[in-house]
């Protein structure tokens, strides 16, 4: 999910019009058609560079001018299914999809490619949802976007539709709900993970200070230049990051009743660890504010760190002998906690969720149904070495095999799985942290400083959006 | 009949251009989140325009795209006019030399900002290795991280790639002056700095006005350069007011705050025009007489 984004697919632009288009007196045609002036507006001068934005208002006004052209498709037509099609994942899905078509006859399921990137694809189905279209049907949903979507009324409930729940890992579950109703199945899942070079680490540090010294005995002794790399660039793999360090220290950024916590002490206590790791005598060179995954992970696999935080795509690469000098010589295991805390893992992954408008609930909701059961998630385990979110394939011996990565090490990480904060939101919330968070590292602000003013502006950001305290409710 | 004739011109600027901008105007008179469906579309009046003004990150995203625009054209305009200096004088070669120097105009931003973001980089950027080697600067140094450091790129950037624009245009303005009065100077004993700034300058206005009004329109609308080289950072620290807009509009989809920072920016970019049009009516006029 937080990988570096691949090229992006053309999305299929005949899926936007159809609402636009139904021009009626209705308020609820009305309100579309606001929403069409709105995205034309967004090619004004100053957006240069949104081509997205401009392609979608040029394709409304097109609409607009020949409505008969874009006239919506009558139903029955074929289910509609949209998320991540690029290498294996789309032999994976492509291979699911059509089986599903085999065990229910005359069902046609098409894959509708959106772009690979987080943030495109949620803006396009931001703009998709407002809208109300019909398709797609059944979405794959980033774990971080469920609650914005269920409460924005654009996904459906799916309690009905998975009566085993409980079998799913239970972070992953958290991040399905929304105030108590599962709105999206887990599908994959991501941890965090801390690795580390064996041959300089043998015994993975018990706790923060001693991942500390470790990575700067290290660097002392000329072992390898960088002690710690991470993802510190002014991005969402940033809060994850931050997310790690604080739990370690045993702090949050949101409590059990979605009130703000991260000017706390235990949050200070986090930064001012990260930060001090990019001084002069730390452990972490300055340049990785500037770095996602992938960077962080080329340093690893050229020996230049002793340990990484990243994801668990990284294992097949720094495996691959003929590309990496570090194969072999690696392992992983949680973050450590230093006192107080606990080790955590910042959980990623997708979600399946149905859109609240299909024509179909019932079949949508089979396809979901179908696409978590354990076999398909073996199958993408398997092929695409994604995680199964299911708890019981890990416990069972399944999975053996399946995934390159040692199962002993995950499962330890997915036990200290941590959600980021579930409201609806968070991708505002996490905005803010991010700027906040790179403003205390690049030396701009103090830890405490900046925590306390984003601290206020999450404040200032719920209570717009009628979120303040507890009973958050649209 | 000329309004008649007028009239599908009239109509297309009317669609293209009039019709989007009354739009965004009116969606930034509303409180309208895309993420937020359950407020609704309320009218807010100036609302947005209010929190605006007191947010500081537009605050000092204004002072930011000011401030770019001033020193990067300030610098363009002073090393255009050396290149088209040299660019006049050049006796041979001179097709070649005014290809050669054109080439960064002809790349294209995006690509340009790549090349230098390179350059630029902290581990093997080619500038900041041989920087460190030479031990002025130290080894964790990183442009991108340093909030003063990280405008260097960006100007550095615009300044290679628009420079050649700028002294192909002060170019253009100096054939226009006739040599037989560097001729008349010469024989009344002016020395070389003198004919500079008593002919060539003074003849050069009307040409210097027009380059500093297209450079400072196009500084204004800074985005790609820093999409590209800072993504904004460290933290907001060169965040453009386009980009912004950008972020509210397309990131947090906030449309009708989003639509009022585009006015904003629609509203400096305008009044820049006026001022720089009126600049350039008077340096005519003047020359005129």
């Amino acid at each position: 999910m937080h990988r570096a984004s691949r090229d992006v697919e053309p999305y299929r632009e005949e899926r936007i019009e159809p609402d636009y288009i139904r021009a009626g007196g209705s308020d609820r045609n009305a309100h579309h058609l606001t929403g069409a002036t709105s995205l034309a507006d967004t090619a004004v001068p100053g957006i240069i560079g949104a081509a997205m934005p401009m392609r979608t208002g040029v394709l409304v006004l097109l609409c607009l001018s020949a409505a008969a052209a874009c006239a919506p498709s009558s139903r029955p037509g074929p289910l509609t299914f949209s998320g991540s099609a690029v290498g294996a994942e789309a032999d994976v899905v492509r291979r699911q999809l059509a089986r599903f078509g085999e065990r229910y006859p005359g069902v046609r399921v098409e894959l509708r490619v959106t772009p690979d990137a987080a943030d495109q694809r949620r803006q396009l189905y931001v703009q998709w949802l407002n809208a109300r279209t019909e398709e797609p049907d059944v979405l794959q949903l980033d774990v971080i976007w469920t609650a914005e979507f269920a409460a924005a009324g654009w996904i459906l409930p799916l309690d009905a539709a998975v009566p085993d729940a409980g079998d799913f890992v239970p972070a992953a579950l958290t991040a399905a709900r929304w105030r108590g109703t599962l709105y999206a199945v887990p599908w994959f899942i991501d941890v965090g993970l801390l690795y580390r070079r064996t041959d300089l680490v043998p015994e993975a540090p018990r706790s923060l200070s001693g991942l500390r010294d470790a990575a700067r005995r290290a660097v002392e002794t000329g072992a390898a230049p960088f002690g710690l790399v991470w993802q510190g660039a002014r991005y969402e793999g940033l809060v994850t990051v931050f997310l790690e360090h604080l739990g370690a220290f045993g702090g949050g950024i949101l409590d059990e009743d979605g009130r703000v916590i991260v000017d706390a002490a235990p949050a200070v206590s986090a930064l001012t660890f990260m930060r001090d790791a990019l001084a002069p005598a730390g452990f972490a060179p300055p340049s990785v504010l500037t770095w996602q995954e992938e960077q962080a992970r080329f340093a690893f696999q050229n020996g230049d760190a002793v340990f990484m935080r990243n994801w668990p795509y990284a294992w097949g690469l720094l495996a691959d002998a003929s590309r990496s000098r570090v194969a072999g010589r690696f392992a992983v295991a949680p973050f450590p906690a230093a006192d107080g805390g606990r080790p955590t893992a910042a959980l990623g992954g997708a979600q399946l969720a149905v859109n609240a408008h299909t024509a179909d609930p019932a079949l949508a909701r089979e396809l979901v149904a179908f696409l978590t059961a354990p076999e398909q998630m073996l199958e993408r385990a398997r092929l695409a070495a994604q995680l199964p979110a299911r708890q019981s394939l890990y416990d069972s011996d399944a999975l053996a095999g399946a995934l390159p990565l040692p199962l002993d090490q995950i499962g330890a990480a997915i036990a200290a799985a941590q959600t980021r904060p579930v409201t609806p939101v968070y991708s505002e919330l996490s905005e803010i942290l991010q700027v906040r968070l790179h403003r205390a590292l690049t030396g701009q602000q103090e830890p405490a400083a900046a925590l306390r003013d984003a601290a206020a502006e999450m404040r200032a950001l719920l209570a717009r959006a009628g979120l303040t305290g507890e009973g958050t409710a649209p | 009949m000329a309004w008649g004739l007028a009239a599908p011109a009239v109509g297309v600027i009317a669609l293209v251009a009039l019709v989007p901008i009354a739009a965004t105007a009116w969606e930034a008179l509303h409180l309208h989140d895309l993420r937020m469906p359950w407020l609704g579309r309320p009218f807010a009046g100036a609302a947005n325009f209010v929190e605006a003004a007191y947010d500081p990150r537009f605050r000092a995203a204004v002072i930011h795209t000011v401030g770019f625009a001033t020193v990067s054209v300030a610098l363009e305009l002073v090393l255009g006019l050396a290149l088209a200096l040299a660019m006049h004088a050049a006796s041979r070669g001179r097709g070649l030399f005014r290809t050669a120097a054109l080439l960064p105009w002809t790349i294209p931003t995006v690509v340009a900002a790549l090349v230098w973001r390179f350059i630029f980089d902290a581990q093997v950027g080619v500038l900041t290795t041989s920087l460190r080697e030479a031990g002025i600067v130290g080894t964790s140094f990183d442009w991108f991280v340093h909030p003063l450091a990280a405008w260097v790129p960006v100007v550095a950037a615009d300044v290679w790639k628009t420079t050649p624009f700028v002294g192909l245009l002060l170019l253009a303005g100096l054939q226009t002056i006739d040599p037989a009065l560097h001729d008349a100077a010469r024989v009344d004993g002016a020395g070389p700095v003198r004919r500079f700034l008593t002919i060539t300058l003074p003849l050069l206005a009307p040409a210097i006005v027009v380059a500093a009004a297209f450079r400072t329109l196009d500084a204004l609308r800074l985005f790609d350069l820093v999409y590209v080289l800072t993504g904004g950072g460290p933290g907001t620290a060169t965040e453009p007011l386009s980009m912004y807009a950008f972020v509210t509009l397309m990131q947090r989809l906030r449309f009708g705050y989003g639509s009022a920072l585009s006015i904003t920016v629609f509203l400096l970019t305008f009044v820049f025009a006026l001022v720089w049009v009126r600049a350039l009516g008077r340096a005519l006029a003047e020359e005129r007489r």
